[in-house]
């Protein structure tokens, strides 16, 4: 584990005292201290230990704290180590758990987290985003990023074995990288790496370390290494994962049977250590059944399974109280978006867009849609997640300030209200719901909304087409890596899926992109949220919680906002 | 001899007609069972206990002195959901198209009464007509025949779209090739007697005999296949609302409650019970009124 060292501090991040003023001066909270300062490269157990010295208020820039700091650290871990795990952690047992098994191939073209959750048990990630939304090293040592955050230097750990007794080195991240970069292998780190021009913007430097040399600066670049498709394959990878199974993960593919099952064995030479000093992982065996969800919150009802992947709210509800199961919750950036064709009328009129967004009773839709699971939302797509959220007021409930902006559009227009619109979306998890509950509280304000719900296919086809629709938007760890996918002029064709675009956004999303000082972050998002509060073409009245529901004798478990399984590390106490 | 002749009075015709019913228990237990949600259905349209589309309670309740049949997932009382959706079985049709005009009869009864009137056409050329017209129709109708009936409801609704009208269009193409069946083979069987010849010789056009001569003497046996249909036809509703490519929600039809109401299963089981029974007795309902009726009038011919 990477700690901070006197020679570790001079090629430090400049950026990270000024992280360390801002702690000291409250300016930013634990949370996002820890998460800029592994941003910029530190290892989370430095950044954790560098805080203990903040707390009192020592001089860090004086080398002697430091240095007391960085001899203190690897104890504190082992006294973690001690209380938490070591007198109770047993090896051996199997964790089974329903998820539906899909079609894999190429993991660089992973659309779907099921199928992450498959290949991760093999293949392993440069980084990773925890299940507290902050990205650390895996299996890189550590990353360093230059003051305009437009070259990245990212320092491979040694002796990492992959399963066929390899040595992971730069050359299999050259390899993966190629693969992403490729437009023939279809992946969509293609979009996501689009600040990488080709190969030739990545320089292997020596066997650990490579150099990215980015168009324009990112400071997303450590949370897109984590992004589920970016495994690191071997150099020798042919194009498919389940007959070439390598990688240098805690388990080995055993059997895979699309739409049956996949079965893996523990690996006995895996990289990390575990609290008892021998390799990880403590579980024998993972065994994936799969099921359709009811099928599966039955199986995990009777004890037939573990663990039931990314549990429906009404699963949520049914399995509260079950004896034996464990319920841990995760807040997300996870949300269910309605969204308007700014191009379309009446959407295209500000007023119209601003009148419905006036019709929600957050609190109620949230309610009803999730069960109150969840956080309420303001009219932007940021989440209280995000690190450089700017906190502000929810709207009220306002079907009179509604009323009367619609009869101000309706007068000028010739117009009678009701004013009729179709409201598309899926019959999915809570969309019905969100659906059925908006059209209640809109008909006072004068909206006469029609409902066009269909099976979650029928509204894929069309997403981006439908003149009002609500659209699942999946977790994502930073702002600036949701923004531009769906706000910005160049996104129209992709993922713009309402035509929206403003210069003075695109303008503060882009200093945004290249800013790593949180709270000038910060400030930047409180315009981001202004502006598309004000102008904007979405509405969003929560940010979903998630859940892991997994029987209680598993230990070291993590609710992950994306559902990724993270089991390295799972143990089971009978 | 006068008073032989008289004709019935309309009083005396319903009383017959009742007398029919009541002379089956079958029939008579069914036509409860019909009644019961026709009543309910009447009374929907002036009155239910509550808002059936306000979420006014908490999820998921079971039954209590409030809510009768408890609450669904969005808090909305279920007993007010059933009977409105009973008006939309039963009782009313909604057109698409500015003014959310309305038209009497459920999507039920005007999808029985689409496939009645494509299959009784269709069936007395192919019956009466007989040769090439025979072949070509029977042929399609046998093409029809073969093609899941699922499938043929998602085709024409994917082409079409949602809403009540193609609803009624989906169960008159899925049900005109039985009809037409039926028709067909009562139609060969009649243009055979005598009358059916008078006619021809007196040279009266073949749209005449068919729907003059031939259709009223086959009416009885397409009535009761007509009753049977509107039990396939809730079925077929309650299917396309299960698929949740029916009658578009928020206004409740049992099927879609079904739909809904699956989800919270684990937690709120009656919820899927109540639609669910209503579909079944309403059906079953109807098929005793069919088969007692069918016994009485076979009687009665006899």
């Amino acid at each position: 584990m990477e700690i901070i060292k006197k020679k570790d501090r001079d090629v430090a991040h400049p950026y990270i005292p000024e992280l360390q003023n801002l702690f000291q001066k409250g300016k930013i909270t634990r949370r996002e201290f820890l998460r800029n300062a592994t941003l910029l490269g530190m290892s989370a157990a430095a950044a954790t230990t560098f805080l203990a010295g903040c707390k009192t208020e020592e001089p860090v820039e004086e080398a002697p704290a430091e240095e007391e700091v960085v001899e203190e650290a690897p104890a504190e871990e082992e006294e973690v180590v001690e209380e938490e795990a070591a007198p109770c952690v047993k090896r051996g047992g199997t964790w089974t758990a329903s998820m539906q098994l899909q079609l894999l191939d190429h993991p660089a073209r992973l659309s779907w987290v099921e199928g992450a959750n498959i290949v991760r048990q093999t293949n392993e990630y440069l980084t990773l985003t925890g299940s507290d939304n902050i990205t650390h090293p895996y299996l890189l040592e550590k990353w360093e990023a230059s003051e305009d955050v437009k070259t990245w230097d990212l320092y491979l750990r040694k002796g990492v074995l992959f399963n066929n007794g390899d040595e992971l080195t730069a050359d299999d991240v050259m390899f993966t990288i190629g693969e992403w970069l490729n437009p023939d292998v279809g992946s969509s780190m293609l979009g996501l790496m689009s600040y990488l021009s080709g190969m030739q913007d990545v320089e292997k430097v020596d066997d650990y370390h490579i150099k990215l040399h980015l168009q324009f600066g990112d400071i997303a670049v450590p949370e897109h290494l984590f992004h589920y498709p970016a495994v690191i394959l071997h150099r020798d990878f042919d194009g498919d994962i389940i007959k070439q199974p390598i990688g240098t993960g805690a388990f080995t593919l055993e059997e895979y049977a699309e739409g049956e099952r996949a079965v893996f064995q523990r690996r006995e030479d895996y990289w990390q250590m575990g609290c008892d000093g021998e390799p990880l992982p403590y579980l024998d065996k993972l065994v994936y059944v799969s099921t359709d969800k009811d099928a599966g919150l039955a199986a995990l009802q009777s004890g037939q399974v573990d663990a039931l992947y990314d549990p429906r709210p009404t699963d949520f509800q049914a399995l509260q109280g079950v004896d034996g199961l464990t319920i841990r919750p995760a807040s997300t950036a996870q949300c269910l978006l309605g969204r308007m064709r700014v191009d379309l009328e009446p959407w295209d009129d500000v007023r119209v867009r601003n009148a419905l967004k006036k019709c929600q009773d957050r609190a109620k839709i949230l309610q009803l849609a999730y069960f109150g699971e969840g956080d309420l939302s303001l009219d932007a797509h940021v989440a209280p997640v995000h690190p450089a959220y700017c906190e502000k007021d929810i709207p009220e409930y306002d079907p009179e300030g509604a009323k009367a902006l619609l009869e101000e559009y309706a007068a000028e227009k010739g117009l009678e209200l009701p004013l009729k619109v179709s409201l598309a979306t899926k019959n999915d998890q809570a969309e019905p719901a969100i659906a059925q509950t908006l059209k209640e509280l809109a008909e006072p304000a004068g909206f006469e909304i029609e409902l066009d719900i269909t099976e979650p296919s029928g509204y894929w086809d069309r997403w981006t087409e439908v003149d009002l629709g609500i659209t699942s938007w999946t977790h994502r760890p930073l702002a600036t890596m949701v923004l531009p996918l769906a706000y910005t002029e160049e996104s129209i064709g992709a993922w713009n899926e309402t035509r929206w675009f403003d210069e003075e956004f695109e303008g503060i999303l882009r200093e945004a992109q290249g800013t790593l000082d949180v709270e000038a972050r910060r400030s930047l998002m409180c315009k981001i949220e202004d502006i598309m509060q004000e102008r904007g073409p979405v509405f969003n009245s929560f940010w979903k919680s998630v859940w892991n529901v997994t029987a209680s004798k598993f230990q070291n478990v993590e609710a992950h906002p994306t559902a990724y399984d993270l089991l390295y590390e799972v143990w089971i106490d009978e | 001899m006068k008073a032989k002749t008289k004709k019935k009075s309309r009083l005396q015709k319903f009383w017959d007609s009742v007398s029919l019913i009541l002379a089956s228990r079958v029939a008579t237990v069914g036509s409860i069972m019909v009644l019961f949600w026709l009543v309910l259905a009447f009374i929907s349209l002036f009155w239910t206990p509550y808002d059936y589309n306000a979420s006014d309670f908490l999820q998921n309740l079971g039954p209590n002195p409030q809510n009768w049949l408890g609450t669904d997932h969005l808090g909305r009382d279920i007993f007010s959901r059933l009977m409105k959706g009973t008006q939309v079985v039963l009782l009313k049709t909604r057109l698409p198209g500015e003014g959310n005009i309305i038209i009497p009869g459920g999507v039920a009864i005007w999808g029985v009464i689409g496939s009645m009137a494509l299959g009784v056409t269709m069936g007395l050329n192919a019956g009466y007509r007989g040769g090439w017209w025979d072949q070509v129709i029977m042929q399609i109708l046998d093409a029809l025949i073969a093609f899941p009936r699922i499938v043929l409801y998602l085709v024409v609704i994917a082409a079409l779209g949602q809403g009540d009208l193609v609803v009624i269009l989906a169960i008159s193409i899925t049900g005109a090739p039985g009809v037409a069946r039926l028709a067909r083979s009562l139609a060969m069987d009649i243009k055979t007697r005598d009358y059916i010849r008078a006619a021809e010789t007196r040279g009266e056009s073949v749209w005449y005999i068919m729907f003059k001569e031939i259709l009223p003497n086959a009416s009885g046996p397409l009535l009761v296949d007509g009753m049977l249909r509107v039990g396939y036809a809730i079925f077929a509703i309650g299917t396309l609302g299960f698929l949740g490519i029916g009658l578009p929600p928020p206004d409740p039809d049992w099927g879609n409650m079904v739909n809904e109401a699956r989800r919270n299963i684990f937690s709120n089981q009656l919820a899927v019970i109540w639609p669910a029974l209503a579909i079944a007795t309403l059906v079953i309902g109807l098929n005793l009124f069919a088969d007692g009726l069918r016994e009485e009038m076979t009687r009665y011919q006899k």
